[in-house]
């Protein structure tokens, strides 16, 4: 089938993969890796003073920001674990398991 | 170079009729694919659930002709979806599995939201594993298993057989599974001292988004999806490949949440202080040895690995206590080995042959 390739196929390819090839490398580039922290931390600054003036203003109207609904669903998935770990527990000692194995 | 021959007119309406059909058949499919018809059903082998512990099953999959003993226990990794392992019939590894006479169960670990946020290693590898491995061997109604691996999950797999030396497992199959991180190019360098928090990629649920592992997987192959559009165009009109090209690509698309814990340990354990190189691996307060795994082992290396780099996974024999560990390196990709007409062709029965040959005849069923 590789010889079937057509002209736009052959095209791309050959545009694909020089270019390819050469931002595979710089990815893999220790610099990249630097580039890329310090736009995650522009972006997460970013992000979190919109959310502060988002909040104030929902605030102001008295209703939920999103880090409040965050909070509550935080609250509850934390009793989710509570009541997964003591029915865990429960089976373990159905079954005769020991909570966590003997660090010995 | 010869001089290009002249097509006879035979030859040229053969080829405009070809051509006429293909386009019908790529504006077919090409419509379907757009708006979203046949998307393609994944993970059809029948199975059962054999246990189950918060959002992590064991599925044994249905199977007559068992010839083999012990079971096969599949670890899954905790980024993706396990259905790669079983992506369609006619192009699944465990079908393979199945077929060669292999009594296969896998362990997938859902799909976490916040109540699993807190999930350490130590849940994986103190809790559910040897719970997990209990059950299978119960239903099996055998002494021991083989434990098979795939990327994360071969390091799930070897956490396992390092901590627990007393599970019996009878071989360990590792494939595509990472240890030295120092090799794991820009996916360990970006969370190396400095740079990322293991915090600032997790979000409000706790755990690191689906979103940011595929498009850190994204970053590794900038213009993988251009080659693959191309293809699928040249493609279109054969109908076994958009079915295969959407089973992928809905898999390429179709990562999970990484539990926030384990998250941040495996930036600590593993991004940063390479504690599998450095022999200074400790889970739960106590340190895990590798020394201590000494069943049989075959280290399945892909050498077309962009996500676990051949030079990453390439230690394993040098750190594990076996003394009958192998290494089988396979001129295929990250999920070539598993999927895919060169799975087919080569990887697969490679691991059969050695998974085979490691195990024992099973006695027949009793009528």
């Amino acid at each position: 089938m590789a010889n079937e390739r057509p002209l736009w196929r052959k095209a791309i390819d050959a545009v694909e993969r020089p270019v390819g090839s050469r931002l595979e490398n710089l990815v893999q580039d220790e610099r990249f890796s630097d580039v890329l922290a310090v736009t995650t931390h522009l972006q997460r600054a970013l992000s979190r003073r919109l959310e502060r003036a988002q909040r104030r203003l929902l605030h102001i109207g008295n209703l939920p920001a999103r880090t409040d609904v965050a909070r509550l669903s935080e609250q509850v998935a934390r009793l989710e674990r509570q009541l997964r770990d003591v029915s865990n527990r429960l089976e373990d000692e159905k079954d005769g398991h020991a909570e966590h194995p003997d660090p010995g | 170079m010869g001089m290009p021959s002249i097509p006879t007119p035979a030859e040229v309406r053969h080829r405009i009729r070809r051509d006429v059909e293909r386009n019908a058949l790529r504006a077919r499919n090409g419509i379907e694919h757009v708006v979203g018809m046949n998307r393609a059903q994944v993970g059809l082998s029948p199975k059962e659930v054999v246990w189950r512990r918060d959002k992590a099953e064991l599925w044994r999959y249905a199977n007559d002709g068992v010839a083999y003993r012990p079971p096969v226990f599949i670890v899954m990794s905790l980024i993706s979806r396990s259905y790669i392992l079983d992506l369609y019939p006619g192009n699944s590894f465990i079908e393979k599995l199945v077929e060669a006479g292999f009594d296969v169960f896998l362990l997938d670990w859902g799909v976490p939201d916040e109540a699993d946020a807190d999930n350490d290693l130590e849940r994986y590898v103190d809790e559910y594993l040897p719970r997990a491995l209990e059950a299978a061997r119960d239903v099996a109604d055998t002494e021991d298993v083989t434990v098979l691996g795939y990327c994360l999950g071969g390091v799930l797999a070897l956490l396992l057989a390092a901590a627990h030396p007393e599970e019996p497992i009878r071989n360990l199959v590792l494939m595509a599974t990472p240890v030295d991180f120092q090799e794991m190019g820009m996916m360990g360098a970006i969370m190396g001292e400095g740079r990322l928090e293991p915090d600032h990629v997790i979000d409000a649920t706790g755990n690191v988004p689906s979103e940011a592992i595929r498009d850190i997987f994204r970053l590794l192959k900038p213009t993988a999806d251009v080659a693959s559009y191309a293809t699928l165009w040249q493609n279109l009109w054969n109908d076994e490949y958009v079915h295969g090209y959407q089973a992928f690509g809905q898999w390429t698309r179709d990562h999970i949440p990484f539990p926030g814990a384990a998250a941040r340990q495996c930036a600590t354990l593993f991004a940063r202080r390479n504690a599998f190189m450095e022999g200074t691996l400790r889970l739960g307060g106590r340190p895990v040895d590798l020394q201590q795994i000494t069943c049989p082992l075959l280290n399945v290396i892909a050498e077309r690995d962009h996500i676990v780099p051949s030079a990453s996974a390439d230690p394993v024999i040098d750190l594990v206590g076996s003394e009958a560990a192998e290494e089988l390196r396979l001129p295929a990709g990250h999920v070539a080995l598993v999927a895919g007409r060169q799975a087919a062709k080569t990887t697969i029965p490679t691991i059969v042959d050695w998974l085979q040959a490691h195990s024992e005849a099973a006695a027949p069923l009793e009528a």
